[in-house]
């Protein structure tokens, strides 16, 4: 067995600093090494919080390198003038897509088996934000892929705990129930909206009255929508990120949140060891993230006073690594698998900036608590940039 | 157990000649760490069913251990020694269940934060077991892009960039002249598992010596058995990932027993382990393609390999995949995309195990008259409009 040259983390941000220069000449000129100007404080905090988190990861030679941008046309070329980029993310725990959007939302490494589902044990982002800011239960808002996930609004911490947890939508778990039973020709037509992957194949985790999950006999009171209108939506999409989007889009109109997480996971499917349906979910993440950033700005309720934050939740295996398949998997616990990026942007962070220096994913819950007003007990930090 | 507590008893359940492997090496089994030891054993206790190229690369890395002073093997044992495990692994019968204990592993290693760890120590670790010199002159042939529209400009971008895009080669020979390619090499150097031939779909009809050769459908009984067996961990409704990963672990010998496609225990081992270790093989035929490529490349380290995809059926949800494996919609264009990356991953493998300057590799877009050769005489990123055939292409690699 050999090993290859595997880039540093350093080395994987300056290839994406480069290609990004190389993309929109504007960044050039404002790629600050430490991307404090001015000083924040004078500014307002955003007082809507979005973050959006790609459960697949993504490799930079698929987006912000130079032979990947044609596959982001919208985070490139609309969302990141607009924002601060972090070209050096890193996530320092487990590479397995649930514990990982865990971590990101404890702000915590959590260690638990990623196969299982369970509630992390670090109070979450939702729990710190709903207690501390005395948030109402309909305040807070997690819309996931269905494996698995339903415990993830909430810790099993003892001095948090679900009461002050997230709601939870499995818009698949809903489509799956709302079809079960249906006629075969229409439970087909939805199949490819009900995908699954090697990594998390579809299992019907047991749930509990700890979860916060939203439920077909909800629907209708949460989100004004009839489950026939859900079906036959459903039955116009291409894709299970796309009824993730649908179901943010319809939370937005019928519950204004202050704080949403979606997760996008469409891109996993490179499980299968297929290159181009991996492709065609970063595309069409690329795509969903500028119809949310717009669907936003055009809301009367979020213009102007949302923050969006998007990062994945790491990377994918480069393809020079002997003891990894390239970008099929995640289990190499390389450098290129465990860095990834963050684009923030919203109406007080500084547009086109370009940040070199590293961060970490369990930075985010300290930075949303900076801005917002709460404190998280965690070991990350708040990122400067974004305070 | 410790590996320190190994006895010759140990081995009783094992094929006569991994008994007599692990016999023999006994001493240097009993020093190795608990965390690598069973990695070891796996590869040993299947050593009568393994590629000859595998068990003298096993012999080589002990002989290569062995050869070290104490000093030298404590130093690199003592990262891995170092590693905390549950209790209840060293209870695990590893020796007899290594796969088992390795899918374990894994995951302790990952939820204890001790993976970084474990690959930098056993990095250093194969490091000090070098592969000996190898100067096989290697042929790498890849045909792709069967059914679907390879006109596009940035074709094979990846393999293109390391070599020569050829813009004329002459279409009506060329599947006839990379058949011949193969079968000559097969004749002149007929050492077994040397030349291969694995195709995606239905197979070019060839007939020659000394090539092996297998096929998506041709291997469809193991497949169907491996799908039989993730249905049922899928039905069971309460079985999640880890399950899928245990039981297709567990399936190889099952597979080596059922859905038989050989009567060489060799192949039978290589052909189950494709589907049970592989993800995505048991519902495209893309993947396989790759996988069987890489994984040639790694164990049997041939000298001459023909890879053929072929279009992988379209994309459903993965439950209806292995629900229904028998779909008839295929989706031509995706796959060439799939093969395009592949192809370029498949010559990463096999340059990996090849000197420099010992590799030749052509990929050609079937039914075109578009190719890329990559080899000791062709530069990175250049291109060629004459008109030329696949042997005269070949041939002007061997001319050196």
């Amino acid at each position: 067995m050999s090993f290859s040259r595997i880039l540093a983390p350093h080395q994987i941000a300056a290839s994406r600093r480069d290609f990004l220069r190389g993309a929109i000449g504007a960044l050039s000129a404002t790629t600050v090494r430490n991307g404090l100007g001015a000083p924040l404080t004078a500014l307002k905090p955003a007082e809507k919080t979005i973050v959006v988190t790609f459960g697949g990861g993504a490799r930079d030679e698929e987006t912000f390198a130079e032979e990947g941008q044609e596959n982001i046309p919208h985070l490139l070329g609309t969302l990141l003038p607009q924002g601060t980029f972090f070209t050096q993310v890193r996530n320092g725990g487990i590479l397995g897509h649930y514990v990982a959007t865990a971590s990101i939302v404890t702000g915590v490494y959590e260690r638990f088996n990623n196969f299982i589902a369970q509630p992390p044990e670090n109070p979450t982002l939702f729990e710190y934000y709903r207690r501390e800011l005395k948030r109402p239960v309909t305040d807070a808002w997690v819309i996931a892929p269905s494996n698995g996930f339903q415990k993830i609004g909430g810790s099993s911490s003892s001095s948090f705990g679900p009461r002050y947890g997230a709601g939870v939508i499995l818009p698949k778990r809903l489509l799956s129930t709302a079809t079960r039973g249906a006629l075969n020709s229409s439970a087909d037509d939805l199949q490819h909206l009900l995908q699954d992957n090697y990594e998390m194949p579809d299992y019907q985790v047991a749930s509990s009255s700890q979860d916060r999950e939203l439920h077909l006999d909800t629907l209708e009171s949460t989100l004004r929508l009839s489950v026939a209108d859900f079906v036959k939506h459903a039955q116009t999409l291409d894709s299970a990120d796309e009824l993730s989007v649908f179901i943010t889009r319809r939370l937005m109109d019928n519950q204004a949140p202050s704080l949403m997480m979606l997760t996008l996971h469409d891109m996993d499917v490179a499980h299968s060891g297929s290159y181009s349906l991996y492709i065609d979910a970063i595309q069409r993440a690329d795509r969903l993230c500028a119809e949310l950033w717009q669907a936003v700005q055009s809301h009367p309720e979020y213009r102007n006073r949302t923050t969006l934050y998007i990062m994945p939740d790491f990377g994918r295996d480069a393809d020079d690594d002997a003891s990894g398949n390239g970008f099929q998997h995640h289990r190499t616990g390389s450098d290129m698998a465990r860095t990834t990026w963050l684009l923030a942007l919203g109406p007080n962070i500084r547009q086109n900036v370009v940040v070199e220096r590293a961060i970490e994913s369990i930075d985010l819950v300290p930075t949303i608590g900076c801005r917002l007003g709460f404190s998280a007990n965690t070991p990350g930090r708040c990122i400067e940039e974004l305070r | 157990m410790t590996p320190a507590d190994l006895k010759e008893d140990s081995f009783k359940n094992y094929p006569s000649a991994a008994r007599s492997f692990a016999v023999q090496h006994l001493a240097l089994l009993r020093q190795f760490p608990l965390a690598v030891c069973p990695s070891f054993l796996v590869q040993v206790a299947s050593l009568d069913t393994r590629f000859p190229r595998e068990r003298e690369t096993l012999e080589w890395q002990f002989h290569s251990l062995e050869t070290l002073t104490d000093k030298q093997r404590n130093e690199l044992f003592s990262p891995l020694h170092s590693l905390r495990l549950p209790d209840d692994m060293a209870r695990m019968n590893w020796v007899d269940n290594s796969a088992v204990f390795v899918e374990k592993l894994a995951a302790v290693l990952w939820s204890s934060g001790q993976i970084n760890v474990f690959h930098a120590a056993s990095r250093t670790l194969f490091d000090a077991m070098p592969s000996p010199a190898d100067n096989t002159d290697r042929l790498l042939l890849i045909v792709l892009g069967r059914d679907a529209d390879t006109s596009r400009p940035s074709l094979m971008k990846k393999l293109a960039r390391k070599g020569l895009r050829l813009e004329a080669v002459d279409k009506t020979s060329a599947q006839e002249q990379i058949l011949n390619a193969l079968t000559e090499r097969a004749k002149s150097s007929p050492q077994s598992y040397a030349h291969w031939y694995v195709d995606g779909g239905s197979p070019w009809m060839m007939s020659a010596e000394n090539v092996v050769q297998t096929s998506y459908p041709g291997l469809s009984p193991l497949r169907m058995y491996v799908l039989d067996r993730m249905r049922a961990v899928l039905r069971n409704g309460q079985s999640g990932a880890e399950m899928m990963r245990s039981v297709m672990a567990e399936s190889t010998t099952g597979a080596m027993q059922n859905g038989r496609v050989s009567t060489n225990p060799v192949l039978q081992r290589f052909y189950a382990e494709l589907f049970t270790e592989g993800s995505g093989t048991q519902v495209f035929s893309t993947s396989f393609v790759q996988w069987a490529g890489r994984e040639l490349a790694r164990r049997a380290q041939p000298a001459t390999v023909l890879l053929r995809y072929a279009p992988r059926q379209h994309h459903r949800g993965l439950n209806e995949m292995v629900e229904d494996p028998s779909s008839s919609k295929m989706d031509p264009q995706g796959s060439l995309v799939d093969a395009e990356m592949n192809a370029f991953y498949n010559w990463i493998a096999m340059n990996r195990i090849t000197s420099p300057g010992r590799l030749t590799t052509l990929a050609w877009a079937e039914g075109s008259s578009r190719a890329v050769l990559i080899g000791p005489k062709t530069q990175p990123n250049t291109l060629s409009k004459t008109p030329i055939t696949i042997a005269q292409a070949l041939r002007a690699m061997q001319s050196a």
